[in-house]
This record gives C-alpha cells, structure tokens and sequence, in this order.
C-alpha cells in the first residue's frame, strides 16, 4: 500500500519538471530562433509479482515514472521581414557558427550588429563566422551578402543558454541565409499551453491518488478493529 | 518547483522591457530623426531538473530582454521650406558640442541661429566644427548643398561635417535624439561619400507605426502567455499543499 504513495509522487515530480520546461517555453514566446525541448517519459523498471505461495506469476507492477529523454525540436520556425541589414535567418536546417568565450557555438538567433573594427558580432559580442570559420567583415554601405555568413550542420545539439547551441557539426548545413529577416521562436501557444493544462491536471490526480491512499490508510489504522 | 516559477516570472519581465521600448517608439513617431528601439531576447542557462527528472535532463531559467540598439533605417523626407532646416541621406550623423563642452551626435536637422549667428539645434548644441552665419545675412539666403557647404551671398561661409561611427548600435543615448559616442562605438570618422545633406527638409521617424502595433499585440500575448505559467506553477504548489489534509 505504501508503495503506491510513493509511485504517485513520482508521477507529480515527474509533472513538476514538464511544468518547468513549458515555463521556459512560454518565457521565450518573443526569443529569436528558440527551440523547444521535447521529453518523453518512462517508467522505473517493472517489478514482477507472483503468488508467494504457488510461485504464479501474477503480472507486472510500476514503480512509477521519470523524464528519461529530453530532444530540442529544431523544426524551424516562422521568418519575419525586419528590413535590417544585419539580421539573418536560417532558411531551412542549420546553425549560424559563432566564437564564443568557450570555443565554437551555435546559434539561429542572426540578430547580428557591426563591432567597433567591422565584423559581424551577436548581440552578446561573440564574433560570427564565415563558411571557412572565418570572422566577417562587414562591407563600408554596412550590408553583408547571404553567401558569407556560414551555415553549419549539427549532428547533436545541446541548449546551452543565451541562445546558443553546443554540439558535433557535421559540414555545410542544408539551409540558406536570408538576410533582413529573423526567425521568429518556434513555440507554438496553442501546443504549449494546452500540455500546460494536461499536465496541470496529472499533477493534480497524482494528489488525489495520494490522499485516497492516505484516508484507505487513515482507516485501516483507526478503524480495523473497531465496533 | 520554485525554478518554473521565477522561468515564467523572466518571461514577464522581459515581455515588459520589450513594451517600454515600444511604447517608446510609439510616444516617438512624430520626432524628427529618430530611430526605432530594437529589443533583443535570450534564453538563461539550463540546469538539472529536480528528482522527476533522469540524469542529463535540464531545465532553462527562462528569458531575458536586452537593447540591440536601434534600427538606423533611412527615415521618410519632410519637406519643411525651412532654410536652415537639413535632413541626412544615408549613414552619418551631424556634430555638435553640448552646453557642458562634450561633443555628441544627432540626425535631428532642425537647425536655428543664435543671437551670434552661430547655427545650433534646438536644444542649444552648436555644430562642431562652428559654422556662423554671417552678419547681415538672413537665413533665406543660405544655400546648403548636398555635401554639406554652406553658400550665402554667393560666398562660402562653412560647411557641416557630416561623421559616423563604426559600430552605431553602441552609441549612448543622451536624450533629445543625441547620442555619445563610447569606447565601443569608436570615434567619429567623416561620413562616406553617398551620406548627403537634403535642404529644407527634415527626416521623419522611422517607427513604422503599423510594426510598431502589431509587436505590442506580440508582446502583450507573450506577457499573457508567462502570466498564465505563473499561474499554473502557483495551482500546482496549491495542490501540493492539499496533500496533507
């Protein structure tokens, strides 16, 4: 009896941490080229259950479930005209490469600005680069062509924060720059906030199963017995 | 739990800045020579989740908003039939000093003589270098040309220098549609060639009023969006505390 208390609460932690992501999800509803994690969930290692008597199996028995696996779904998201020189899109798959304080990153947000000795720096400062990992400069009328800013492949990416992604790249990627234009965040409201409300809802029959459990408890220690 | 909370808490908070700067615009569409505010977003650090979480699955801290500093977008032309009224084509900017001896930057061309004849903006800034008209001299016999030469009576009498910076979106606002340069801007160079001068005419704001309304709908919905999160974050600590009857 006890043991479904506890699968019970694993299910509302589990919900908890689904409630955490879609916050951030909705937090960067205005964030340029976000992607949303996706997560699946599994449950701990089944227990088998047999008659203690006979030794018949009876069947499995949960103990409950956790968030196993975490993808960022890079679908691409909508592309808005800002008519900027410096800002980019990705077209299609890809990453923009940029050299950040801990090596090479990756990033969809091209809100790009010129540094003080004319290269194309993101917003944080960090220098973008070219298809041959090279810095690039921005020309004397303050445009750059499509064709210099790189477009990478990335075979593993990992969210790193400040819109920037870690990962294994594997050549030239698949899209095209668009230059004057930014890709928007790729939540979808609707989506999200509909898991939201799902996922509201599981939380709030883990506690019901929590407290049914409590009062079938409550009962068996106070009135077992009793006349 | 606590960290979803303070996640969609950012996400207001940075919804909220991205509503200064517009409505800022906005208040700002009819002022000469200025320049749409840009509000950059980013998404904070990622951490490991909390026990209903497998080893490896992190969590972000939400979003935070940040000025990418403005869009230098070339502005509508205003004929005004001002003589002394100028409007930049192009990057640039013009040169003034300000009341406190520090120089600064502006594209509002709304110009004036003073008592001396030294042309300045309306705040009181004075070209730099100086140019004086002359004596004598009404304004409606200024002519300005394109490359910023100032002709009266048929003699030169100065020239406006027309600069700009390497990196404008690290300009320092200074208010009244000045900037001042910074370390990371650089300092003033003269303007290329294609930057002109336009007489009688002043360059209007670049807010598009249209952009500038449907970005407050985005964000009033992304504002809605995060309160609705804090909201369930706050039912689901409800229902946790509903556990013990």
């Amino acid at each position: 009896m006890e043991r479904g208390l506890y699968i019970a609460a694993s299910g509302m932690l589990t919900e908890q941490v689904r409630q955490d992501l879609i916050s951030h999800d909705l937090a960067n509803a205005s964030t340029p080229g976000y992607k949303a994690d996706r997560v699946t969930t599994k449950s701990f290692g089944d227990l088998m259950l047999s008659n203690t008597q006979t030794g018949q199996p009876i069947g499995a028995l949960g103990l409950g479930a956790r968030i196993e696996s975490q993808v960022t779904d890079l679908t691409p998201g909508p592309l808005r005209e800002t008519g900027v020189p410096t800002d980019f899109a990705v077209e299609g798959e890809g990453f923009f490469s940029v050299r950040s304080s801990g090596g090479v990153r990756y990033t969809r947000d091209g809100q790009f600005q010129t540094s003080s000795n004319g290269t194309l720096v993101t917003a944080a400062g960090d220098e973008v680069l070219g298809p041959k990992g090279q810095p690039i400069k921005v020309g004397a009328d303050g445009t750059v062509a499509a064709s210099e800013v790189g477009v990478t492949k990335l075979t593993t990416a990992k969210r790193e924060g400040d819109n920037l992604f870690s990962g294994a790249p594997s050549g030239a990627g698949p899209g095209t720059v668009r230059v004057g234009a930014l890709e928007g965040s790729a939540v979808d409201p609707i989506t999200t906030m509909v898991d939201m409300l799902g996922s509201l809802r599981a939380f709030e029959a883990g506690q019901r199963v929590i407290t049914t459990i409590d009062s079938t408890l409550a009962k068996a220690t106070n009135q077992v017995g009793t006349i | 739990m606590l960290e979803g909370l303070r996640a969609a808490a950012t996400g207001m908070t940075a919804q909220q800045r991205n509503m200064d700067s517009l409505s800022n615009d906005i208040a700002n569409v009819n002022t000469s020579g200025y320049k749409h505010e840009r509000t950059s977003f980013r998404d904070l650090v990622a951490t490991q989740t909390g026990l209903g979480g497998a080893q490896g699955i992190t969590a972000g801290a939400g979003a935070a908003a940040g000025s990418a500093g403005r869009a230098w977008g070339q502005g509508a032309l205003r004929i005004t039939d001002q003589p002394l009224d100028v409007a930049i084509q192009g990057d640039g900017f013009l040169q003034v000093k300000r009341a406190d001896g520090s120089t600064a930057l502006t594209r509002n061309g709304s110009l004036q003589i003073d008592a001396r004849g030294r042309v300045r903006t309306p705040d009181g800034a004075l070209l730099q270098p100086p140019v004086t008209v002359p004596a004598g001299v009404s304004p409606d016999e200024v002519k300005i040309s394109a490359d910023g030469t100032l002709v009266a009576q048929g003699r030169p009498i100065g020239r406006m220098t027309l600069v700009s910076v390497a990196a404008p979106h690290e300009l320092q606002d200074a208010g009244n549609g000045v900037y001042t340069t910074t370390a990371a801007s650089g300092r003033p160079r003269a303007a290329g060639a294609d930057t002109t001068l336009a007489q009688g005419a002043l360059e209007a704001s670049n807010v598009d009023l249209g952009d500038a309304m449907v970005d407050m709908m985005a964000a009033q919905r992304g504002f809605q969006m995060a309160s609705q999160a804090v909201r369930t974050q706050d039912q689901m600590l409800s229902i946790a505390n509903g556990i013990k009857q």
